[in-house]
């Protein structure tokens, strides 16, 4: 019997397995959960193109993509501060990536407010889920489903980014918990840039 | 800041900015474009929006080859079945405009 197997003892601990491609597992966890992310605004997008190709009088309603503009530069510029906050967070300067880390949150809640604003809009024309002012088409279910998916993400991720901040400050978290978030910000902005010109660039009036 | 850092923060800098042109790039051919292929440019723009900012801003370029291996493999598999799935509602208009209705 070798040295180190009589030094381990009877109360030494079974052997680990190694860790799956070495990463840390909550790491794994959070790219899993994105790759299952994926897999669900696939599914809306394919019902979207389903839907939209086979629609020959599908409506084109939107005239200006103005607050859209502004939701995509707010969602970029947030996606940049984040990633300010994790440096910052990597060389232990916790009250900057404190103050980063709100300053993205507040561009989750600018962005949260525009796109709800978005919605009013196309409430107010008599966009419905099963209804639209302009053809029999289907065009409310689309654009409610893939662009409330994403809101959903994106006024989630803001609360859990403040949660995120505090626990930071307060020293619960680390620099690692806040790569684990950026991971999911940046993904979800991602979305959106796909979201854009499918669903508003697409159907610009004409 | 240390020198590393800062290199990593105008590395971040540069990818926003060339987002933000790719994005204005699309809003224009948006405003501009019509006809079928106007899809195809928007899901190149898209696509190559995703490589920068998966290799970039979430750093999968500096995990392990055998995790971008299987994540690659499983984006072309999501691709795949997606394309399997929607190029059916060519059917569906074609039915719709001629009228047919399968017996």
């Amino acid at each position: 019997m070798s040295e180190a197997h009589l030094t381990m003892g009877a109360h030494s601990a079974p052997p680990m397995e190694a860790r799956p491609f070495a990463m840390p597992s909550k790491k794994l966890a959070m790219w899993l959960f994105i790759m299952s992310d994926v897999m669900t605004f696939a599914a809306c997008t394919v019902a979207y193109a389903f839907l939209r190709n086979a629609t020959p009088d599908w409506p084109r309603p939107f005239h200006s993509v103005t607050n859209v503009v502004v939701m995509t530069v707010i969602m970029l510029t947030s996606s940049l501060t984040l990633l300010v906050a994790l440096e910052a967070a990597k060389a232990v300067d916790k009250a900057k990536a404190f103050q980063w880390m709100l300053i993205t949150a507040a561009g989750g809640v600018l962005f949260t407010l525009l796109h709800i604003r978005d919605w009013m809009g196309m409430i107010n024309q008599g966009v419905t889920l099963f209804h639209n002012p302009w053809s029999p088409a289907p065009f409310g279910a689309a654009f409610y489903s893939i662009t409330g998916f994403s809101l959903m993400h994106i006024s989630v991720g803001t609360i859990a980014l403040f949660v995120v901040a505090i626990r930071y400050k307060g020293g619960r978290y680390t620099a690692d918990d806040v790569e684990l978030f950026n991971l999911f910000w940046q993904f979800i902005g991602l979305v959106w840039l796909f979201i854009v010109p499918l669903v508003y660039l697409m159907n610009l009036a004409r | 800041m240390t020198t590393a850092a800062a290199s990593g923060m105008k590395k971040y800098v540069a990818v926003y900015f060339a987002l933000l042109v790719l994005m204005a790039l699309q809003f224009f051919l948006g405003y501009q474009g019509q006809g079928g292929q106007l899809v195809v440019r928007f899901l190149t723009f898209a696509v190559i929006e995703t490589i920068l900012v998966m290799l970039f801003f979430m750093n999968l370029g500096s995990e392990n080859p055998g995790f971008i291996k299987f994540f690659v493999y499983f984006m072309l598999f999501v691709l795949a079945t997606m394309n399997y799935v929607w190029t059916d509602s060519f059917r569906l208009l074609l039915f719709r405009l001629t009228g047919y209705t399968p017996s």
